[in-house]
């Protein structure tokens, strides 16, 4: 094998491994110029930067805060789980990629996007949605007519602002590309026709973009409807309209587009396309030689739910003990279980889940079957046998394998709650410093002090791990995670709490370290297809 | 007694059938299903209807004839053959507890994987077929010369007879083949792969365990690569015999990562000597000396590489953990892959946490990772395809180079000394001294890496 071959995109470029040296964050937090012509009164957290350089003690006492997945991808924001950067910019040998999606309104198309830019996000991969729906509601003025959605307006004036808003998005995709190092664009349009997509695929290509398609297609009439009702209740088309009306024009807005959509198929024979049928029911890869990032995305995509459950955290008891000692709960933890256990199945009825069983004899739970199997005729496809959360009306604990971590669930093994045990989710291994507060640390170690405040996420003590490293750890459990479609419960030390919330909310790996998990809550992070949200349920005393 | 058990894939069972005509790379594709799961301590087994219908027939001179559908003495016996390896199969789930089974055959007609389904569904087992699919000629032809080299039906038969009556034996098949689409099979879960990767069809993939399967499949690649592995050069702790701790090299220890740039240069031979490697090093101070005189840029540390944790016996010696936890010693030596040290891990704990980076190392070309005893066991053990009631008591000496060659049906290896004298880590059951063979029994399951591999001495 010759040097050459290791000459192409990235591969000569500057090569960092994390760990071996503290990752420098010059340059970073001075964005002088606003970067791609947004509309500043259309994208909520796009002119937020960055956290601040200079600030290194920035604390994030409340983490219910917003969702980060729509921040502007800054190129000094890495993602939690990015195993080693390049001066490119780019990852995985990928090259540059648009992601094109194609569908009717109702598909789901905004939650793929949002959800594939948290995924590649947390990969370190810089990406970036560009919704064409908050362009249109950016430039449209009040009498917006379906005519706007058709590929071919009638109107003379919906063409003209139909042509400005698609060039509009399609620039700021190329700046993003261009200037701001990006190596994903997400282009979350309907994209109707052959034509329009050969189109596509030519002006990317031109500049050495790959063009990859991903064509969601619902056959479930259930699956619409239940999309059309989101649309209605939290679409920003539909802000301070009256429900019914709003359900209606999206229905109309639906039937006025639908005779124009071509599913693709022949036509797009010379494209690379994904069609991604019934959110995941089916994946068919067509030209799809694509390499490992769009392997580890038809990963993500086979495991990607539309979600109706939550994902609860919870700090086990007394965490704070010795790394290596393994104790069992004492009489205070157990309170603390017992209350954890009832403030959560109170949430859950208040919230209309009334599916946890009621305490029983652990050797009835025994007995009892998991789940009752439902008498089918081998002729049927049946449920699958064993899986964990399936079913939306189910709960599913992790913990780790430390004792007080297994007796923490007790309360909840006798209600016959599902519960597994991973060592991934292990404290973060202190090292030489454990048991030791910062000021102790920093007399007995200034050196690597001094380099753990200018990268507490990537650095690590001798023999320690750092946050860093429990991300790559994890990154199976996030998978798992998100194909379950019930609720799940993390029952973990809060170096591994901050880690899930770090991928779920997006957060910048700077800001990982400075979040605050406190004891007495149960923090509950809830699906949107926009963006999630995280809210704190206190953790209440029985007793008193 | 600190040996957990962990349940860390969902109480779910899955029955992988092949699907496809001959010469597809159906066998390739499971036997790395196998080896996948296998080392990730899922219990998975393969179960190759060719290798029951060679142990019925085998005074039967097997020809393509055989395989005539009309050929009523071939179809009896190839009948029996399924027959057999699905009885043998469901046993195998009921009362070994096996997790995913892989039925390796042409499984061609629909009727034939009716009643696998129905069987399956029946036992409450997850069927998932996984179609190759294979149209270019080209493609096939490569895969049959590939099969017939490999082939027991073609041991003592000439090249070009092989050939001839394996394409004859296809066409057989292909009077009766029916392939799996998306209206008659939507009900199923099922993987269908066309032409290698240039076209995949994934339905109904309902668990994470499928997931990663299919995840697996699509990622292998067989280009020609070279993987080197070494442990850290001898350390100051390796001379006192402590284990764990993050201690210097000693003098010998830096004569070796002096000597490692020669030794990987003299491997990869005069026409790649400017080949760019990769190199993977632990956080570990031991290791990353032994790199530091490497000269390529590339470099990578990895939390993950490091050695396994031994919790509160970290810094003893094995005679002091002996006598400070003698039930604990005990308990290690019995189960050494499942024990998990006190506050530390277990050669489990390891595969566990080096799953997320197999990945990655599945992806790059030439690389060279310079990791600790346990730790080379388990990645060694990947590659190689060794069961874990041997992989924790394999013989990995210091100062070696080993080079791993993975190929389509085997992986290469070759080791080369460095001729530095080290001392032995290498305790056998049973005992608390250290030595290749220090207990002088000779009955330990230890597995001489040194005796299976070639050995190439330094010219």
């Amino acid at each position: 094998m010759s040097d050459n071959a290791i000459h192409s995109d990235d591969e000569g470029e500057l090569f960092n491994g994390f760990g071996s040296a503290p990752i420098s964050r010059v340059g970073s937090g001075k964005r002088t110029t606003k970067r791609w012509s947004f509309h500043n009164n259309t994208k909520p957290n796009l002119v937020d930067g960055p956290s601040e350089l200079s600030s290194g003690t920035r604390r994030l006492s409340d983490i219910t805060g917003e969702d980060g997945v729509h921040k502007v991808a800054s190129s000094s924001v890495l993602g939690g789980g990015q195993l080693y950067s390049t001066e490119s910019g780019r990852l995985f040998h990928a090259g540059k990629i648009c992601i094109a999606l194609a569908g009717l309104p109702g598909r789901g198309k905004t939650h793929l996007s949002v959800s594939l830019t948290r995924y590649l996000r947390w990969l370190g991969v810089k990406t970036h949605s560009f919704h064409l729906g908050n362009y249109r509601r950016a430039s449209a003025e009040d009498d917006i007519t379906h005519d706007l959605f058709v590929p071919s307006p009638n109107s003379k004036k919906a063409n003209e602002i139909r042509n400005k808003i698609v060039d509009e998005c399609l620039n700021d995709i190329l700046n993003f590309f261009k200037h701001d190092k990006g190596q994903v664009a997400i282009y979350d349009a309907v994209n109707a026709l052959p034509e329009y997509r050969l189109e596509l695929q030519r002006k990317f290509a031109d500049m050495n973009i790959q063009v990859l398609f991903i064509e969601s297609l619902v056959t479930d009439d259930a699956i619409i409807m239940k999309n059309m009702e989101e649309a209605a209740r939290s679409s920003p088309d539909y802000v301070n309209w009256d429900y019914d009306k709003a359900y209606k024009d999206y229905s109309e807005r639906i039937k006025a587009l639908a005779p124009y959509y071509q599913n693709m198929g022949a036509k797009d024979e010379n494209l690379s396309y994904i069609k991604f049928i019934n959110f995941g029911e089916r994946i068919e890869l067509h030209n799809s030689n694509y390499g490992y990032l769009i392997n580890k995305v038809v990963f993500y995509l086979m495991n990607s739910r539309i979600k109706s459950g939550s994902v609860f955290f919870a700090r086990c008891y007394k965490n704070s003990l010795d790394y290596t000692k393994d104790p069992p709960l004492d009489e205070a933890g157990k309170k603390y279980a017992r209350n954890l256990a009832k403030t959560l199945i109170d949430h859950l009825k208040a919230n209309g889940k009334d599916y946890i069983l009621e305490p029983v004899n652990p050797d009835v739970a025994r007995l009892r079957p998991s789940s009752l199997k439902r008498q089918l005729s081998v002729d049927e496809r049946q449920p699958a046998a064993g899986v964990d959360g399936v079913d939306e009306d189910s709960l599913v604990i992790w913990t780790s394998v430390k004792q007080r971590t297994i007796e923490t669930t007790q309360y909840f093994a006798e209600r016959n709650v599902k519960t597994r045990h991973r060592i991934q989710l292990s404290q973060k291994n202190p090292g030489v410093v454990a048991n030791m507060e910062e000021p102790e640390i920093k007399e007995k170690f200034p050196e690597e002090y001094e380099q753990y405040i200018r990268d507490p996420y990537h650095y690590r003590f001798s023999r320690a791990e750092s946050y860093h490293d429990l991300a790559i750890k994890i990154e199976p459990l996030i998978l798992e995670m998100e194909r379950m479609s019930g609720d799940i419960l993390i029952i973990a030390d809060d170096t591994i709490l901050k880690v899930f919330y770090g991928y779920l909310m997006s957060c910048s790996c700077y800001d990982i370290p400075y979040l605050n998990f406190p004891t007495d809550d149960i923090i509950e992070i809830k699906f949107n297809a926009y963006s999630n949200g995280a809210e704190r349920i206190p953790i209440k005393d029985y007793d008193e | 007694m600190p040996v957990y058990s962990i349940s860390h894939v969902e109480n779910v069972r899955v029955c992988v059938v092949m699907v496809g005509l001959p010469a597809r790379g159906k066998s390739l594709i499971a036997q790395k299903i196998v080896r996948y799961l296998s080392w990730l301590s899922i219990k998975s087994k393969c179960f190759n209807v060719g290798n029951y219908r060679r142990e019925i027939a085998s005074d039967v001179v097997v020809n393509a004839e055989f395989f005539d559908p009309r050929n009523e003495e071939g179809l009896k016996t190839r009948k029996e053959a399924v027959n057999r390896a699905i009885t043998d199969m469901m046993n195998w789930f009921s009362e070994e507890n096996g997790v995913v089974g892989i039925l390796d055959a042409t499984n061609s007609t629909k009727a034939r994987r009716d009643r696998i389904l129905k069987l399956c569904r029946e036992n409450s087992i997850e069927p998932m077929f996984l179609e190759s699919y294979c149209d270019d000629q080209d493609l096939i032809l490569q895969n049959i010369i590939d099969v017939k080299t490999t082939s027991p039906d073609y041991i003592d038969t000439s090249n070009e007879f092989a050939t001839d009556d394996f394409l004859k034996r296809i066409s057989y098949y292909e009077e009766i083949y029916e392939t799996m689409d998306t209206k008659s099979d939507s009900d199923l879960t099922f993987i269908k792969l066309v032409n290698v990767n240039s076209q995949i069809i994934l339905n109904r993939i309902e668990s994470y365990l499928e997931s990663r399967i299919v995840y697996y499949v699509m990622n292998l690649h067989i280009k020609p690569r070279c993987i080197y592995l070494s442990r850290h050069g001898e350390s100051e702790y390796n001379l006192t015999g402590q284990i764990g701790g993050d201690s210097n090299l000693s003098e010998r220890g830096w004569k070796y990562a002096k000597k490692l740039p020669e030794l990987v240069l003299k491997s990869l031979g005069e026409e790649n000597k400017h080949t760019n490697l990769t190199v993977w090093t632990s956080t570990l101070k031991r290791t990353q000396q032994t790199s530091s005189f490497l000269p390529y840029k590339r470099k990578l540390q990895w939390k993950a590489l490091d050695e396994l944790d031994a919790g509160e016996c970290d810094g003893m010696t094995y005679e002091e953990i002996e006598q400070n936890f003698p039930e604990d010693f005990k308990a290690r030596d019995d189960d050494k892959y499942e024990y998990r040290y006190r506050g530390g891990e277990s050669y489990r704990d390891i595969v566990i946490r080096l799953e997320p980076i197999i990945m990655e190392l599945e992806r790059q070309e030439n690389i060279l990772i310079i990791t600790h005893q346990a730790v080379l066991r388990c990645l060694y053990a990947y590659f190689m395809n060794i069961p874990q009631e041997e992989s924790p008591w394999m013989s990995i000496p210091l100062h070696t180079l080993i080079k791993l060659e993975p190929r389509a049906y085997s992986t290469l290896v070759s080791r080369m000394k460095a001729d530095i004298p080290a001392v032995s880590t290498y305790k056998e059951k049973g005992t608390s001294q250290l030595g290749e063979f220090a207990s002088g029994t000779g009955i330990s399951k230890s597995r001489d890496l040194i005796r299976d591999s070639e050995l190439v001495t330094p010219k």
